[in-house]
């Protein structure tokens, strides 16, 4: 068991300008859940390898338990990791493959078949022990993969999206059992997906990468609610936030209609950095339906193009009603609407902002003004 | 393995065409018989009938010659001459006797065989699977043209290299040693081997190494314990395919063998005399040399089929 810090670790593959992860400053406390998540290509799998000792770290620095593991090969790092295709080996029986790593360890065959068995207990797979890989469904040979994991008793997991050979229903059901082992067990973990559910569902904290840059690291609901810029709030939620740029007039944000008054802080940062525009974000749950009479500030009417009902919730997509700006016309507004009287395809209904849920966002950089 | 033995309901044989009885005795019938054949099921037999004739010349090109030589191995001298080809005659062993007996015995020949093909095809699998695996593993630029290379080198016409190696065999004093036969075996074997097991090395999924990395394992025992169990069958296509080409050789070992090192081709070439062809003993040696080939090549036939088509699919 042991914290994991990355400081100031960069990747740069050989023939390319841009690193796969750039100059990566992140703190893992002891028996955290760490999620790693972004787009394909955002250096959230090389980070991870980075930590196995699978790729060179160019610059900077990593260490596991206060330990500078940073040029230690895989085997001196005390890591188990799971692979993406799981990787198991095809020659070798369950228990063969559950038991390999304690064998190179030339731990006793006794203490072996002990760990090997109650890892097998622990996830349900004691009957399948003589059977080679190829004759276990994918559910099955996913949890070989963690056994082998669990059998090793090392300091750090590390999880490359271990769920994304799995069908939906169970990635749902394997993705509770996961956090629930990892919870047990205590050990520092760290998981990469491109599922932003996932991480969400499953990370004591989540880490955002894009283009080899940390983006934000902080709880699920922290990014849910604070992101820290841009990219943040369109990667994070899903139905994503509604994202549009306003213009500023005076104290106010002016997009079609709507007028959101701004904080003395952001009218601030904004003055600083010399811009008349921002870029304004609400959640669909931030939206309101309102009667046509209402003609508050906040509210603007929208032409339904879609309406998803999912039973527990329906969201509306629709698009700005009354208004000659192109741009404005293309940009989807995504509302949560009540299941039990969803308006129909083609309706014209009027939305309010909840005043206090907008963020702003500058339009030079993309992070969140201060409000 | 431990496969449940409950008989399932729905564990099924096959009983004639468009007929599946399933365990509990109830019959799925496709079509019930009399209906006519669809076009499509009447062109797929044809073109299964087409295959079969097909297979049938290509057998018979390819096993005739061998059974005809089979067949005069036995023959008399006589029989082995005679102006319509016999296929029943009195069988005589004494072709195969006269090999063994006297002046020209075989057995040094067969010796000096078995141990250059046997050394040369074991080399090249070692250094063919060490180098074919950092070809295939080693990200490094020019890795193309680098392998294209090692393959070219098998490209030169044996002609061409026999005189060079010649004069190099010769300062190093290898002329008529098995050594010198192993080493220039080795020289056309090993970049074939290497080719080889590169493409079945880049059949396996670097995880599979990463993980037994993980795991604590050294590069080499990684290697050793999971990556060769793994291309086993690349490893024996790989030593069959270069023991055939060294076993079958006859224009290295014409240039550089001698007394202590002739194989048994040259025994056969030996008995092209000017005062006549001993077909007898000809074909007898000629069965010799075949037979342990076909019988390498039966044995190892499980691996050698998935061996050959793994290569194949590299791409897949």
């Amino acid at each position: 068991m042991a914290q994991v810090m990355y400081e100031e670790a960069t990747r740069v593959y050989p023939g390319s300008e841009r690193p796969a992860v750039d100059t990566l400053d992140l703190d893992i406390p002891d028996g955290e859940f760490l999620v790693l998540v972004g787009p394909s290509g955002c250096g959230k799998s090389t980070s991870l390898r980075m930590l196995a000792g699978l790729e060179r770290v160019d610059h900077g620095r990593i260490s596991i338990g206060q330990r500078d593991v940073t040029h230690l090969a895989p085997r001196d790092r005390d890591i188990a990791m799971v692979f993406q295709n799981y990787a198991l080996y095809p020659h070798m029986s369950v228990a063969d493959n559950m038991g390999f790593a304690l064998r190179v360890m030339k731990v006793s065959k006794d203490e072996r078949e002990r760990r090997v068995r109650e890892a097998a207990r622990l996830l349900d797979l004691e009957e399948f022990l003589d059977r080679k890989p190829k004759a276990l469904s994918g559910g099955q040979r996913q949890r070989v993969a963690m056994g082998r994991a669990i059998v090793r008793e090392p300091q750090v997991y590390l999880l490359d999206e271990p769920l994304s050979n799995l069908d939906a229903k169970l990635r749902v059901q394997t993705r509770a059992q996961i956090a629930a082992l990892q919870r047990r067990l205590g050990v520092t973990t760290v998981y990469v997906t491109h599922d932003q559910v996932e991480a969400m569902t499953m990370g004591d904290r989540v880490a955002v990468l894009k283009d080899g840059l940390l983006q934000q690291v902080a709880t699920p609901l922290q990014l849910y609610q604070h992101p820290a810029n841009v990219f943040v709030a369109g990667f994070i939620g899903s139905p994503s936030m509604n994202l549009a740029e306003y213009r500023v007039e005076g104290e106010d944000a002016v997009l079609a209609g709507v007028r959101i008054r701004l904080a003395h802080e952001t009218l601030k940062a904004l003055n600083d950095e010399g811009s008349d525009r921002v870029i304004v974000g609400f959640r669909p749950e931030a939206v309101a339906m309102v009667g046509e009479g209402d003609a508050g500030s906040m509210t603007f009417p929208v032409t339904v193009t879609v309406v998803e009902e999912l039973g527990s919730d329906a969201f509306l997509y629709g698009q700005y009603a009354d208004t000659t700006d192109p741009a404005l016309r293309e940009n989807t507004v995504i509302a949560r609407v009540d299941p039990n009287a969803p308006p129909a395809k083609g309706d014209r209904v009027r939305l309010r902002i909840t005043p206090g849920k907008e963020r702003v966002f500058s339009t030079a950089t993309g992070e969140r003004l201060p409000a | 393995m431990s496969t449940p033995t409950t008989p399932h309901p729905f564990t099924h044989r096959r009983d004639g065409p468009g007929r599946v009885v399933l365990k509990n005795g109830q019959a799925i019938t496709a079509a019930p018989p009399g209906v006519p054949q669809s076009p499509l099921e009447a062109s797929s037999r044809r073109s299964r009938w087409g295959v079969r004739v097909v297979l049938l010349v290509a057998l018979a090109w390819t096993l005739v010659p061998l059974l005809w030589m089979l067949l005069s191995s036995f023959k008399n001298r006589k029989d082995v001459t005679a102006a319509t080809p016999q296929v029943l005659f009195p069988p005589t062993g004494q072709n195969y006797r006269n090999l063994f007996t006297g002046s020209n015995n075989l057995t040094p020949y067969i010796w000096h065989s078995v141990l250059a093909a046997g050394i040369s095809a074991s080399l090249a699998v070692c250094l063919g699977a060490l180098a074919g695996y950092g070809l295939a593993r080693t990200p490094m630029r020019g890795k193309r043209h680098l392998a294209f290379w090692i393959i070219s080198t098998r490209m030169a016409p044996i002609a061409a290299v026999v005189v060079p190696l010649f004069l190099i065999f010769r300062g190093l004093g290898l002329i008529d040693s098995i050594p010198g036969l192993v080493l220039a075996y080795l020289t056309f074997n090993l970049p074939f081997a290497i080719w080889l097991m590169s493409a079945f090395f880049a059949d396996v999924p670097p995880s599979l190494e990463e993980s037994a990395l993980v795991a604590g394992c050294t590069r080499w025992q990684a290697f050793r314990t999971v990556i060769l169990p793994l291309t086993k069958s690349g490893l024996v296509t790989t030593f069959v395919l270069c023991l055939v080409f060294a076993w079958n050789d006859y224009a290295f070992a014409v240039v550089f063998s001698g007394p202590n090192s002739q194989t048994l081709p040259i025994a056969a070439s030996q008995l092209v005399t000017q005062t006549g062809i001993d077909w007898g003993q000809l074909t007898a040696i000629g069965t010799i040399v075949v037979l342990p080939m076909m019988l390498a090549g039966l044995a190892v036939r499980r691996w050698l089929v998935t061996g050959l088509t793994l290569g194949a699919v590299t791409g897949e």
